[in-house]
């Protein structure tokens, strides 16, 4: 199965650093590495906040949430934050499974994801 | 029948997908077919990344088994020694998941019910064993 990786970007020069990735199909040892190379691609930029809507992903292993923790990684050694929307339940249970990453917040839906970062932008000053 | 693969990530997926259309011919719910799968392509990553060194020219085997109230994965490879079902939770850090076992460990225990390694000859031979709620009257080989 594979993986469909969409990626949208703000366009306004605060919004450029937030980032949303949609993925479709199977993050798995096979499809992993792309994720990763477009994640450095992006990385590589002024983002600060990744929004990772899983909607339609429908398989995750530990090859792609590696991939996701080094994203995590690089976020928040620039005070900023991966966050996910929309998982299917599987793909939660294995999230649970690793009983999450630290510096990664889940949410149910969108507006749960807007509540926070709003609070967010209150305490650090900015607006996106 | 058995399935001989080459120490590829590419190679564990075909696997994997041939474990789901075996899932879904022999009606497993969802979330068995998922969680096999799943427990399926861990193996695999770990046995093409730690015991054959992602050189694809080596080969290992992955066969699959109904029982009347079991599915049954066998994998078979002629690497090194090695069992990683030892492993409990990852002793690296969460950012450094390049460890042999860790997440992956933890991952295959939630879905699979007993995990069996043996060394057999130059061989390592891992079974996993799913129980099903549901007996079947058919004992299926893939």
């Amino acid at each position: 199965m594979p993986l469909v990786i969409q990626i949208q970007t703000g366009s306004s020069s605060l919004a450029a650093q937030t980032a949303t990735i949609r993925l479709s199909g199977s993050l798995d040892t096979a499809t992993a590495p792309e994720l990763e190379a477009q994640l450095a691609t992006l990385l590589a930029g002024p983002i600060k906040e990744l929004v990772f809507d899983l909607a339609q992903l429908t398989f995750i292993s530990s090859a792609g949430l590696r991939v996701i923790a080094q994203a995590r990684k690089q976020l928040r050694e620039r005070g900023g934050l991966a966050s996910f929307v929309h998982l299917q339940p599987q793909i939660q249970e294995v999230f649970d499974i690793i009983a999450s990453l630290p510096g990664i917040a889940i949410f149910k839906d969108i507006a749960e994801m807007d509540r926070y970062l709003a609070a967010r932008q209150r305490t650090h000053g900015q607006q996106i | 029948m058995r399935m001989e693969l080459q120490a590829t990530p590419q190679e564990v997926m075909r696997a994997v997908e041939a474990l789901r259309e075996f899932g879904r011919a022999q009606e497993l719910p969802d979330r068995v077919v998922f969680g096999l799968a799943l427990a399926l392509e861990e193996c695999g990553c770990n046995i093409v990344q730690h015991a054959l060194g992602r050189d694809a020219q080596k080969k290992f085997q992955v066969a699959v088994e109904r029982k009347p109230t079991q599915i049954l994965i066998e994998l078979r490879d002629g690497g090194p020694e090695f069992d990683f079902t030892g492993f409990d939770k990852p002793s690296a850090p969460a950012e450094d998941e390049d460890a042999p076992g860790g997440w992956g460990v933890q991952i295959i225990r939630r879905y699979i019910d007993a995990i069996r390694y043996r060394r057999e000859g130059n061989e390592n031979v891992l079974l996993l064993i799913k129980q099903l709620d549901e007996p079947s009257t058919a004992e299926v080989k893939f």
